[in-house]
């Protein structure tokens, strides 16, 4: 609402033409300025001009709810109380009942473990009807590293609904519902989110996954990245509320090297001493300022001869870990192993082998 | 120049006031400048009151400059009137040449949780303690806490008798007075009406008297409003800096004040407050925290009336400020 | 007070010099007409400017008294309302002991740490605990959430209600007097009593701050302010650092002043940023760092949440544990125990 102008915004004639007459026309032009720069900017006194910020504030002020109303509002319009079960028990179980709608959910982890495999999993759910657990809706897929196949989308629609009978026309319809948009820039990328949310709206999009974000920002000047990334975040989480839609995005993990283990004011970031014997020392890419930007961050590990699902960063949940290993329906719960409540840090990532 | 109607002299009646207004003599300055001798339309019986209102406003301005003093008047008044306020903490007071001086402004800068509010909040307990005089302290950032007082307070009594420790203690909290201003006009306002106020309270009471005021922190009203194309901020900032000059000065009230740092352009830290209010402060101290000792540096960067080389170190503890046995 | 100094634009205040009115002591019993005779200025020139000097009398709170001196509020009196003010608990013993018994009213307290440590989570969990009625101890109030960023889960705050709800009614049911009023507590108030406010740019946020005032004059239960985070927009919306600058000091100043005049406590979320040295430090960078009263620094320690108290007026620095369970922000070593109190309870 930054852009909201403030000739319609009621305000006394005389010094609603003064802003217009000063060149201040959005909220925006006019509450990112100091009170005492407008003042001789628009050349009245200041208690006119507070009068004037009050009433620009009011209107636009973005409306008030409770969570009360939030939370009815939630309940009467989407399943699970706007959650995309995973079918994966103890992650839909701490994440209150799967990937939740409206957040940006990060999928990190070395290559190779199952990231991808995780994307196309929640795909096929987000594709598949009503009666099957889906959310019968379209899916919008970015593919930067083009890895995205159909086929493997297929077989584990296949495997993961043994009992439906998949005919050619049912898995026609199913696939088509996949909008594949394989973006060269981080610069494209932003151009398409701008222009998607009429594919949104006209193909019930249900879904959006970006695999991955890093690929194409890891390219970009290390100058810029920064702000790109900060616009990207903007971008995807404004689409994500409005449109109240899960978004999935994937981001790699790059080996760090332990002399920038953070010993500063913030105290210790723990990085290596307490986890001797590992063999390789993993870090999410991208940096801070995006971790900070993404809501749920799930890391993706090889630990104890296993892989596992670590929730890094969630506020629904405590940090649990989910073993899980990979199989022609994607990926499965391991119900050998008991999930471990394990905290660490959230930008640290375990593994070895598959590198 | 004022206007000649508030100068509210008796020969200056109504009619002439705006005899004198229809020919554009508003202040006393277009008073000075014009011939009223030659003002057409003047009546001549109008001439004795006009002679007499030219006496009175020559006789106003005479009175109204600030009086001569000579340098001899200023020595006395340094000998018998001017006293140091001691900071309670030795190694920081000889650093000061005895402390706080009445009469000047000194400044506390340094970076973020670096001993600003605590040294204040120490100096004021110490003066409130020891002379049993007021305090005023100006808080702009909610950061002055009474329990933290309470706890410094403890300790500076602790030498004292259970009876009467506790009336001293109620006596010395009583003596600090607290004003709050967010902003840069109630800032000044309260400035203003601290002026007043204390020309009034002199008078009456000469024991209890105030000797200190304390503003933590001046930069946090000034920033919002500094720096853009706006010249206004810093003539507001500057209005600040004299009344706070002039208070110390015509009262022999010590002032002290704290200045944040930021970021300058090559990376490294400076007051917050440019060059312009570097004139307002007579002493200028800069703190700074060395986080891996847990001590805390205080260095002299300017004082109207010695070199500017030493350093002093502290910790910061439950009662205060105290000694650091580490450093030198 | 001196002319130059009256929020006043620079041609009224250059045309008052010109004639004279260098003293606002000069405007007392002047008529609208007079000064703008005397001042060569038009009607409403002249009448804004008198209303001005009124209104910098009128905006002062202490304009009515003559001798601020004897009337100001001492430091006795502060002591004695610090002694008797509740303030806002955490669920974390150990946090409220460094804390010196929690949040404090009045005060704006930064929160900052790396992603993922727990700052939403105890924004949260602070938005429930406000709540708690006097009658256990707490400040009986509601709570504003402005989320920036878009991490406030409806779920996980049902989640806290309902355990905090269990919690208080396992701790009445053992004494007769008190079960009725455990029994009346429901989760419904409790969410209906966090008023969330979602913000999309910088614009938004400067916006709902300016209208903080007005809300909080209709809703005098209001005692917490939680921005989660301050950070977000104003990270990337702006060219311009000295203006950045001067809009968070501006509206952190703006805060203070609602903290001290609503008797709320304000908490502000930070996010961290890496220095091109690999060091982590709080964002916003030094200027920002100045403004908060208390800066409480989220961190990992080996495998551990903990809280630091880098900075604060009133208290030592200390180093706090903490813990993220099912029910919320909790003990460390208790998380378990409090877990199974309220699986006990009807």
């Amino acid at each position: 609402m930054a852009s909201r102008l403030i000739s319609a915004m009621g305000l006394d004639a005389s010094i609603a033409h003064r802003f217009s007459a000063r060149n201040i026309l959005t909220a925006k032009d006019a509450l990112c300025r100091t009170e005492l720069e407008l003042m001789e900017l628009l050349d009245v006194p200041l208690d006119v001009v507070l009068l004037a910020i009050s009433c620009i504030s009011k209107k636009s002020c973005p409306p008030c709810h409770t969570i009360l109303s939030v939370l009815k509002e939630r309940m009467k319009n989407e399943p699970q109380l706007g959650h995309l079960p995973t079918l994966l028990g103890p992650l839909d179980q701490a994440l209150c009942g799967g990937i939740p709608f409206g957040v940006i959910t990060e999928l990190v982890g070395p290559a190779g473990i199952g990231k991808t495999q995780f994307c196309l999993m929640l795909t096929v759910l987000a594709v598949m009807p009503d009666p099957f657990g889906g959310l019968n809706g379209s899916v919008i897929y970015f593919d930067t590293e083009q890895r995205f196949t159909s086929q493997r989308m297929v077989e584990i629609a296949q495997h993961k609904f043994p009992n439906i009978l998949f005919t050619e026309a049912m898995i026609k319809q199913l696939a088509a519902r996949v909008f594949v948009i394989v973006p060269t820039s981080v610069t494209e990328l932003l151009d398409s989110l701008q222009k998607i949310q009429a594919t949104i709206i006209e193909h019930h999009v249900k879904l959006l996954v970006i695999d991955s974000v890093a690929s194409l920002t890891l390219s970009e000047q290390s100058v810029t990245r920064q702000e790109l990334l900060g616009r990207q975040a903007s971008a995807l989480k404004f689409l994500a509320e409005s449109f109240r839609i899960p978004v999935i995005v994937t981001n790699q993990a790059r080996a760090m090297s332990t002399a920038l283990s953070c010993q500063g004011v913030l105290h210790s970031v723990p990085v290596s001493d307490a986890h001797e014997g590992i063999d390789l020392q993993l870090r999410a890419a991208l940096g801070t300022k995006w971790a900070h930007a993404v809501n749920i961050r799930l890391i993706f590990e090889y630990s104890e001869g296993r892989r596992w699902i670590r929730i890094g960063k969630s506020p629904v949940s405590a940090a649990v870990a989910i073993p899980f290993f990979l199989t022609a329906t994607g990926l499965e719960h391991d119900e050998n192993e008991i999930p471990s409540a394990t905290e660490k840090d959230v930008m640290t990532i375990y593994g070895f082998g598959g590198l | 120049m004022p206007p000649l109607a508030a100068l509210a002299l008796p020969s200056l009646s109504p009619e002439l006031l705006s005899f004198f207004a229809t020919h554009g003599i508003v202040s006393v300055e277009d008073f000075l400048i014009r011939d009223i001798y030659q003002l057409p339309g003047l009546r001549a019986a109008d001439s004795d009151k006009l002679r007499k209102a030219v006496t009175e406003v020559l006789a106003f301005l005479e009175n109204g400059h600030a009086s001569w003093r000579n340098g001899w008047d200023l020595f006395n008044n340094l000998e018998h009137n001017i006293r140091f306020l001691p900071t309670g903490y030795d190694s920081l007071d000889s650093l000061l040449q005895g402390g706080l001086r009445e009469g000047t402004v000194t400044e506390l800068v340094g970076a973020s949780s670096c001993g600003k509010t605590q040294l204040c909040m120490q100096v004021s307990a110490h003066v409130a303690v020891r002379f049993g005089a007021m305090v005023a302290y100006i808080d702009t950032s909610n950061s002055f806490s009474s329990e933290r007082l309470e706890q410094m307070l403890n300790d500076l009594l602790n030498s004292q008798r259970e009876v009467e420790k506790t009336g001293a203690f109620m006596q010395a909290l009583k003596n600090i007075v607290c004003y709050r201003a967010f902003d840069v006009y109630s800032m000044l306002i309260l400035l203003q009406k601290l002026n007043t106020s204390i020309e009034n309270h002199s008078q009456k009471t000469h024991s209890g008297r105030l000797r200190l005021i304390v503003v933590d922190s001046v930069s946090s009203v000034i920033s919002p409003i500094l720096g853009g194309n706006i010249s206004q901020g810093h003539t507001l900032m500057m209005s600040i800096g004299q009344i706070l000059k002039k208070l110390a000065v015509d009262n022999s009230i010590a002032v002290l004040t704290t200045n944040h740092t930021v970021t300058g352009e090559s990376g490294n830290f400076k007051p917050a407050l440019g060059e312009s209010w570097k004139s307002v402060p007579h002493v200028r101290l800069l703190l700074r925290r060395e986080i891996a000792d847990g001590i805390y540096v205080a260095s002299l960067t300017k004082h109207s009336s010695q070199a500017c080389t030493k350093e002093a170190a502290f910790s910061i503890g439950r009662s205060g400020l105290q000694a650091n046995v580490n450093h030198e | 007070m001196d002319s130059l100094t009256l929020p006043l634009p620079s041609s009224l205040r250059s045309k008052l010099l010109e004639a004279g009115f260098a003293n606002t002591s000069a405007f007392q019993h002047l008529t609208p007409l007079q000064l703008a005779r005397d001042a060569n200025i038009s009607h409403q020139e002249a009448l804004a400017i008198l209303k001005t000097v009124s209104w910098m009398n009128c905006a002062d709170q202490y304009s009515k008294e003559e001798d601020i001196l004897s009337s100001a509020k001492t430091a006795w009196d502060l002591l004695c309302y610090e002694k008797s003010r509740k303030k806002l608990r955490t669920c974390c013993s150990e946090l409220d002991t460094v804390l010196g018994g929690g949040f404090k009213p009045k005060e704006l307290t930064e929160i900052c740490g790396v992603p993922g440590v727990g700052k939403t989570q105890l924004g949260m969990q602070l938005s429930i605990n406000v709540q708690i009625p006097s009658e256990f101890g707490g400040l009986g109030g509601q709570a504003v959430y402005i989320d920036t960023e878009g991490s406030f889960m409806v779920e996980r705050a049902l989640q806290m209600a309902e355990s905090m709800i269990d919690y208080l009614k396992y701790a009445t049911s053992s004494c007769e007097s008190t079960v009725g009023l455990g029994m009346s507590l429901n989760v419904d108030t409790f969410l209906s009593h966090i008023f969330y406010y979602r913000v999309y740019d910088c614009t938004e946020q400067l916006a709902v701050v300016n209208s903080l005032e007005e809300f909080l004059k209709e809703h005098r239960e209001v005692r917490l302010i939680v921005i989660d985070s301050v950070t977000f927009h104003f990270r990337q919306d702006f060219q311009d650092w000295a203006l950045r600058t001067r809009l968070l000091n501006g509206m952190a100043q703006k805060l203070m002043g609602l903290a001290q005049k609503h008797d709320v406590v304000v908490v502000l979320v930070n996010q961290v940023t890496t220095k091109t040295n690999g060091e982590i430090v709080p964002a916003l960078g030094e200027s920002w760092s100045h403004t908060c009263t208390n800066r409480l620094i989220l961190s990992w320690s080996n495998g551990c949440r903990q809280v630091h108290i880098f900075k604060s007026p009133s208290l030592p620095a200390a180093t706090a544990s903490f813990a993220v369970s099912a029910d919320g922000i909790r003990d460390v070593e208790s998380s378990k125990r409090i877990k199974l109190c309220t699986i006990s309870s009807p």
